[in-house]
């Protein structure tokens, strides 16, 4: 497989999966408009972490075998793989307990919010979540120039979901009667909202960070970094992948 | 390690003068912010100053401003700092800006964090980081400062970080164990001996004799939790790398960085006893922690934290084992001590998340009023039992496996005898551990869960006692006909397979749901707890101690006193714990700082204080032997044990990146007594040339 071919079938999946992702969540949007299944919902998130996982996290990369001795950079970055996508499945356990929390305080039911702020921020993410994966394919295969520009409008686009949670969506919700403090519907959102953007906003540390040394051409050879602070990135996506359903359209509104 | 006594001599002194120092600045801002009328002697804000001033200033005299003392001045900074920052926001919000812990809550709470932050960057564990995130690479290996220095300083050797946790852990235990003396005392009799519930006879960091009591007692449990939590890091972090042949762990700063942030923590825990206390237990249940005193904050901060520690040193563990073993070490044949820390990590990575989480819940609920477990709030209180419930059940797996994996390295040593059922206790380790997930609500049959749980909880508890049998099972098998010789190691190695059993036996009995409803919150779950942690944790913690110190520090430590140790500590803690079960089943309860003397307690009490102390003075013995035996002990740099094992077959104390020349692994790894069996070849590059037999079971053995 040249070069060429394979930047080409990267990018090209790239797109694929993210009309998937696209044509998904504007499913379980109509899902829950009408008929509300939470099986359904579920199944759908569960098929969108899947398909993020697979083809953006690239986890299949864990099991791949490795040339070279335990010195070598593939070796060593293999390693480092390993150790992240350990401490993604130790952080998971963080939202996992969170979602206990919101299932044991709401059950069936959803904080009543701006459906149509849950669609944007989400639809935000997402975007960004492609562009990251695009960004990450163009560096792999050489191209410093594509993945600053890729790498910044995913920055962009994380920052405008971090802002529109913090700066649109909680005002909103403590308008509409559901502050912090004000019972169980608002303790759940403002808890899980509030640990998902800190994550969002050392997401956002760790772009800045790659991107400033892909400036100076640090990761043309050795571009794990990239890969890390993506992978992360798509962490970040999926648990939003959980938590938009959980928070917005599963059940009845609570109250 | 060796320490000059001018050093040390004027540490103390600095401790001295800085304490004072601090004593003083605390009662002039008591005077001055807090406007109190008489001089609050022994109160909050001047015994902060003292101890924050004090400590700092003692490693300071030893070390000089680098390294701990750095990160410690910082952290103190950073907690003023950022308790400032908050107060500031709350004058520009108008609201409140003193307490009478001098910082109001929020400050509290916002200058800890910072303060942790503070430590870490002052230590200097993020130096490289920080410089790899700038771009600037860094070399992959620190060359560390010669003899004890590098011991307060950011060291990357695995081995220097060991040993970093295991005092550490060594410091807590005798932190912990002191107040439990301090409590043991007040129990002797009945009625308060000496923490007076009457508070202008008795008033000690803003609390009242019992208030501090309780404090005490909560604080003693989680302090010794933590401390476990570090020994059980310093034996890992010694011996799985020498043992599977890397030179090092997978990720050597996360490494430092997971001991590091272990030491803010500590701080956070004692400040905890010092700012207003908490009278919570070391469980933290609201409501009751969400109406605590300050001191809680402190305590589930300073929990957080720690558990950070216990997170990343359990992923860097995996890591480690599935990447970097040696030639030939196929999974069947790493040692067991290795298969138990991977079953510990197991748990420690996962499940450590949900008591962080938990604690976050309820110090978010204090500061924001979010209502998660507050019922007037639409929250539940049982729901906090359940998230940290699934930690802290199969967190004493994390503290016991270790230990019991020690127990299965170190008995074919010593009986000269092949390990029974290697494949079965390997398992049984892991059976342990995922077995655990499953039983967290068997600490809650009489809190209110719905009832329809207690049965199946009733029996994936007592499923436990299976995967523990096969331990039980192997360990008497290997003993059986073996050649038995009892060093210190193995004394505790046999201690430990006794007290356990104790422990195990009287675990099945709680798992009960009838009998837990009589036997809950009663001495006899005192009792248990205290067997299964010292039969699964302390024992076998000692036992390594005393087996890998020689490889550690190059001398033993010295036999007649190690004897000593054991024989002192052993029976005076039979004597404690059964002493506790029998008046736990006559309907003592726990966690009371008082009792009726109509129960008839008294005389069995004070005989429980006295076996309190009997095992302090043993631990006292055990100290003084630590510290005597790295410049006086027995020197001893060979094969100390006759271990089969690769770490023995080369001289100690190991040089910085372990073996010269790799191994690889022939045989089996517990084939003891067999002739002519091998366990590992060191072999130059792998050519088959120069060849070292060494490990080869000598002929006479056998």
């Amino acid at each position: 497989m040249t070069h060429k071919h394979e930047k080409s079938f990267m990018l090209g999946q790239g797109v694929f999966i993210f009309v998937y992702l696209a044509v998904l969540t504007a499913l379980e949007f109509g899902i829950a408009l009408t008929f509300n299944s939470t099986m359904i919902l579920v199944a759908v998130a569960l098929v969108k972490a899947a398909l993020v996982a697979y083809y953006y996290m690239h986890i299949y990369k864990l099991n791949a075998e490795h040339e070279g001795d335990e010195n070598s950079y593939e070796y060593k970055s293999s390693t480092n793989r390993l150790g992240l996508w350990l401490f993604l499945v130790s952080d998971s356990f963080v939202f996992g307990g969170l979602m206990v929390m919101r299932i044991n305080l709401l059950g069936l039911s959803h904080p009543d919010l701006s459906q149509l702020l849950g669609l944007v921020v989400t639809s935000i993410l997402l975007i960004s979540s492609f562009f990251m994966n695009r960004g990450e394919t163009l560096i792999q295969n050489g191209d410093r120039k594509g993945f600053i520009v890729n790498t910044v409008i995913t920055f962009l686009l994380g920052l405008g979901f971090l802002l529109g949670v913090v700066f649109v969506e909680w005002p909103n919700a403590i308008h509409e009667g559901i502050g912090p403090g004000s019972g169980p519907a608002g303790a759940a959102f403002f808890m899980m909202t509030g640990m998902h953007a800190f994550h969002v906003f050392t997401g956002l540390i760790l772009l800045l960070i790659v991107m400033n040394n892909a400036r100076r051409g640090l990761y043309d050879v050795k571009h794990y970094p990239v890969e890390a602070a993506a992978v992360y990135w798509h962490f970040v996506d999926v648990v939003w992948i959980f938590f938009y359903p959980a928070l917005y359209l599963v059940g009845t509104v609570f109250g | 390690m060796m320490m000059k006594k001018n050093t040390l001599g004027s540490g103390l002194l600095l401790l001295l003068i800085a304490g004072a120092v601090g004593y003083g600045v605390g009662l002039g801002l008591d005077a001055a912010v807090l406007k109190t009328a008489r001089p609050n002697l022994a109160g909050s804000i001047p015994s902060a100053f003292t101890l924050l001033f004090a400590f700092t200033a003692f490693f300071f005299g030893i070390y000089g401003y680098r390294g701990i003392t750095r990160g410690l001045v910082w952290q103190v900074l950073g907690t003023i700092i950022g308790a400032l920052f908050v107060t500031g926001i709350r004058a520009a919000m108008g609201l409140n800006l003193t307490s009478r812990f001098l910082f109001t809550e929020p400050a509290w709470v916002f200058g800890a964090l910072t303060g942790v932050v503070s430590f870490l960057f002052g230590v200097g564990v993020m130096d490289d980081w920080m410089k790899w995130a700038r771009g600037i690479d860094t070399p992959e290996h620190h060359e560390d400062m010669p003899g004890w220095e590098k011991y307060f300083y950011v060291s990357l050797d695995h081995k220097v970080i060991g040993v970093q946790y295991t005092v550490t852990a060594l410091f807590l235990i005798a932190v912990g164990g002191t107040f439990a003396l301090i409590f043991r005392a007040e129990l002797a009799a009945s009625g308060f001996q000496f923490l007076l519930a009457d508070p202008t006879k008795f008033n000690v960091f803003n609390q009242t004799g019992p208030q501090l009591y309780n404090t005490l007692m909560s604080l003693h449990g989680m302090i010794m939790i933590v401390s476990i939590l570090l020994g059980v890091s310093g034996i890992i972090n010694y011996v799985v790398p020498l043992v599977i042949g890397a030179h090092d762990m997978a990720f050597p700063r996360l490494n430092a960085f997971a001991y590091w942030i272990a030491v803010p923590a500590a701080v956070l825990l004692l400040m905890a006893l010092i700012l207003g206390g908490f009278d919570t237990g070391w469980t933290g249940y609201p409501p009751l922690s969400s109406r605590a005193p300050l001191g809680v904050q402190m305590f589930f901060l300073g929990v957080f934290t720690a558990g950070w520690s216990s997170i990343l040193g359990a992923l860097n563990v995996i890591a480690t084992v599935l990447r970097m073993r040696a030639k030939g070490m196929t999974a069947m044949r790493m040692p067991i001590f290795v298969w138990a820390s991977i079953a510990t990590s197991i748990i420690a990575l996962t499940a450590t998340q949900l008591i962080g989480l938990s604690f976050q819940l309820v110090m978010f609920q204090r500061l924001f009023g979010m209502g998660f477990f507050d019922p007037a709030k639409g929250g539940n209180p049982v729901l906090f039992q359940h998230m940290f419930w699934f930690y802290s059940h199969p967190a004493v797996y994390v503290f016991v496996l270790p230990g019991l994996g020690v127990v299965s390295e170190l008995l074919p040593v010593f009986v000269r005898k092949p390990l029974f059922g290697y494949r079965w206790i390997a398992m049984s380790s892991l059976g342990i551990a995922l077995v655990g997930f499953v039983v967290w609500a068997h600490h809650m049959f009489t809190s209110g869960m719905n009832e329809y749980l207690r049965v199946p909880f009733m029996y994936s508890t007592m499923l436990v006692a299976v995967p523990t049998g096969v331990k039980f099972f192997s360990w008497v098998a290997t003993i059986w006909g073996g050649k038995i010789e009892t060093p210190t190691p193995m004394l505790f190695v046999l201690g430990a397979i006794v007290v356990f059993l104790l422990g195990g036996v009287t675990g099945p009995p709680n798992a009960m749901v009838a009998l837990d409803l009589h036997l809950h919150d009663t001495y006899w779950i005192v009792g248990h707890f205290h067997d299964t942690i010292f039969g699964g944790f302390v024992f076998p913690f000692f036992a390594a101690i005393y087996y890998w110190y020689p490889k550690a520090v190059g001398r033993k430590m010295n036999e007649f006193w190690g004897k000593v140790h054991f024989w002192l500590m052993t029976p005076s803690f039979l004597i404690l714990t059964f002493g506790m079960m029998y008046i736990g089943l006559r309907g003592m309860r726990r966690r009371i700082a008082d009792y009726d003397p109509a129960l008839g307690f008294d005389n069995v009490h004070l005989l429980l204080t006295i076996c309190a102390f009997g095992i302090a003075i043993s631990v006292l013995i055990f100290f003084i032997n630590f510290f005597y035996s790295m410049t006086k002990g027995e020197v001893a740099t060979g094969n100390v044990w006759n271990s089969r094992s690769p770490e023995w077959q080369v001289p100690s104390p190991m040089p910085a990146h372990n073996y010269e020349v790799p191994f690889e692994v022939v045989g089996e790894p517990y084939d003891y007594g067999l002739p002519g069996s091998k366990y590992v070849e060191f072999s130059a590059n792998g050519t088959g040339k120069e060849r070292h037999l060494i490990g080869e079971e000598r002929l006479h053995d056998a």
